[in-house]
């Protein structure tokens, strides 16, 4: 406790940043400090699990005590120990959980594992501090397409996940095969600004009648043929127009089904989560829909947008004051479910 | 002073804890590469085993590799938390070497091998000497030829392996000139590998031999031993300056230099 606010230390490396965050009475985020390895994995053209694991075992400790400081808070005063503790790749996530565990352990502090998407959809909690469930979540990263029924802080019920390629996977592939470079979502988004979104009418893929669920697989290998066409046929590639009309096919499905899905159970509110939750188009596309059927809509800025802490610890005090706290065998679950 | 080691870098985990007069005890996980999971309990059982408060504990020791990546990696940084939390200061405890300890008194020259997949280990040999270590093949990664390659060099004429302790122990067998005791997961693979290396006649003069299972592998004990010594030593680090001794690069780097 600080100034009588509950303290929670939240702890996350699931992927390729490495953060730690002190989060008040598990709405107010006091830090949220985030070591991003994107330069490190950007000439692999992707993030490279090994090397990913290296560089959080490397940087955990300081950014801790970073969180820690900037916080002006000690660990004495932390209450939680949060921690995701999946999905994701598993040997970034055991750095957290032995670090988590270690301390948790050494102070004696409770301790709560956190799934990563239970985090980003927390990530709102922080942002919008009058936010309560329930409401519809649409979380869209480089590793997850989920539209989530979210009855309560600690209920979740999963309406549609991706078959095959996660959204923000599909943008990184686009991006590379355009040229564009990694991270995916922000370049194309930015080339995609420059371009027609009409140039090329790419397939959109609804799978079944009803299905909330959604397959990228397949626009990836359309936008792959069409720039062999053009490149057979000897016509340039607009790099813009095909990484607009791209963007709009996969945003164009995503919207029609998030708003399908909260018509469908009467929800007055979407809240939006992970990566893909920052890109400009998606954004608007999906205020422009939830306007016009008298939704509110709710994202996160886009530093919380991203994998950061904070939104584990918000996550994980929630749990705490549901009565949920986790012994020291908590493991690493690399395919957790939600 | 009570030291906790922590031993994450092979098939089996296990701590153990030291206290200054070198008394040792150890718990050892029945569970195949579940480090993760079971070393916090482990770390809790011998502590209430031995009496002792977490407080208690003076300084983190860990393992510090070679071994499986993800392994030293628990070890490394759990022990780093442990010292983060405690406000301690640390010992990066070197795997290979640790394996000196497993034999009390052992004459001959120790050999741990790591099976790194592809005919390559991760390698040392040591041997005691005037009671200190005396390394006769530095530990690396080797391709497993290169390896016993240098290991026969230790034992030809004015080489490594051949200079014979000065001091004996009351008791212990006689050292014999030329022996080997290979340790490590890398005995499995390698056995028969090893075995036509020593029937070479260039190596005739070295005796060959194989761990018993009960010490073939790493273990916290070995390794509360050796930090104990690098303690008495002043080898301790702050937790920031452990880090983990992969001894290999991730392969992605590898085939990107290679380009």
């Amino acid at each position: 406790m600080k100034n009588n606010q509950f303290i929670t230390l939240g702890i996350e490396s699931s992927c390729d940043e490495t953060s730690a965050s002190i989060v008040a009475e598990g709405r107010n985020a006091l830090s949220n400090i985030i070591a991003s390895q994107i330069k490190v994995h950007q000439v692999f053209g992707g993030v490279v699990p090994e090397i990913a694991s290296r560089h959080h075992l490397d940087n955990i400790n300081t950014v801790i005590d970073s969180a820690l400081k900037e916080a002006d808070v000690t660990l004495n005063e932390v209450d939680l120990i949060g921690v995701t503790h999946g999905p994701g790749l598993v040997g970034a996530l055991l750095i957290g959980l032995a670090t988590a565990k270690a301390m948790a352990y050494a102070r004696k502090k409770p301790l709560v594992g956190v799934h990563h998407i239970q985090g980003h959809i927390s990530a709102n909690y922080l942002e919008h501090k009058d936010l309560k469930p329930p409401f519809l979540a649409l979380v869209v990263s480089g590793g997850h397409t989920n539209i989530v029924d979210v009855e309560g802080y600690n209920q979740y019920r999963i309406l549609g996940r991706t078959r095959d390629d996660a959204a923000g996977e599909a943008f990184d592939k686009v991006a590379r095969v355009l040229g564009l470079g990694y991270p995916g979502g922000p370049l194309i988004d930015e080339a995609a600004k420059k371009g027609n979104p009409h140039a090329v009418e790419f397939k959109r893929v609804y799978l079944e009648k009803d299905s909330l669920d959604f397959s990228f697989s397949g626009i990836k290998t359309g936008v792959l043929n069409y720039l062999n066409t053009q490149k057979l046929k000897g016509e340039t590639i607009s790099v813009e127009d095909t990484a607009a009309s791209f963007q709009l096919a996969v945003m164009e499905v995503i919207v029609n089904k998030t708003i399908m899905a909260a018509v469908n159970l009467k929800k007055d509110k979407i809240v939006m989560a992970g990566g893909v939750a920052a890109n400009s188009l998606l954004r608007g596309m999906l205020k422009e829909a939830c306007d016009k059927k008298g939704i509110g809509l709710y994202h996160p800025s886009p530093i919380l947008c991203t994998d950061n802490a904070a939104m584990i610890a918000c996550a994980a005090y929630y749990k705490y004051q549901a009565g949920i706290v986790d012994d020291f065998y908590l493991d690493a679950y690399p395919n957790l479910a939600l | 002073m009570n030291i906790l080691a922590i031993e994450t870098t092979g098939a089996l985990a296990s701590v153990a804890l030291i206290d200054e007069a070198g008394q040792v005890s150890m718990e050892t996980s029945d569970q195949k590469m579940n480090h993760l999971q079971h070393l916090m309990p482990m770390v809790d059982q011998i502590l209430s085993k031995r009496g002792l408060e977490i407080n208690d504990l003076t300084y983190i020791a860990v393992s510090e590799g070679p071994g499986s990546f993800t392994g030293i990696r628990i070890g490394v940084s759990s022990a780093r938390a442990l010292a983060q939390a405690l406000g301690l200061e640390t010992i990066g405890v070197p795997t290979l070497k640790s394996f000196l300890y497993h034999v009390p008194e052992y004459k001959g020259v120790v050999c741990p091998i790591f099976d790194a997949r592809r005919n390559q280990v991760y390698g040392g040999a040591y041997q005691w000497s005037d009671s200190k270590i005396k390394e006769v093949v530095a530990g690396d990664a080797y391709d497993l030829n290169g390896f016993l390659e240098l290991l026969g060099q230790a034992f030809e004429p004015g080489g490594a392996g051949q200079t014979l302790p000065a001091q004996t122990v009351p008791g212990a067998a006689e050292p014999k000139a030329g022996e080997v005791t290979f340790f490590g997961d890398g005995i499995i693979p390698y056995r028969e590998q090893i075995e036509a290396w020593q029937r070479a006649s260039s190596n005739n003069n070295i005796r060959v031999l194989f761990a018993a299972d009960d010490v073939r592998l790493q273990k916290a004990s070995s390794i509360a031993r050796l930090a104990l010594e690098l303690c008495r030593s002043g080898t301790l680090k702050s937790l920031y300056d452990l880090k983990p001794v992969y001894m290999r690069k991730a392969e992605a780097e590898r085939k990107l230099e290679g380009k």
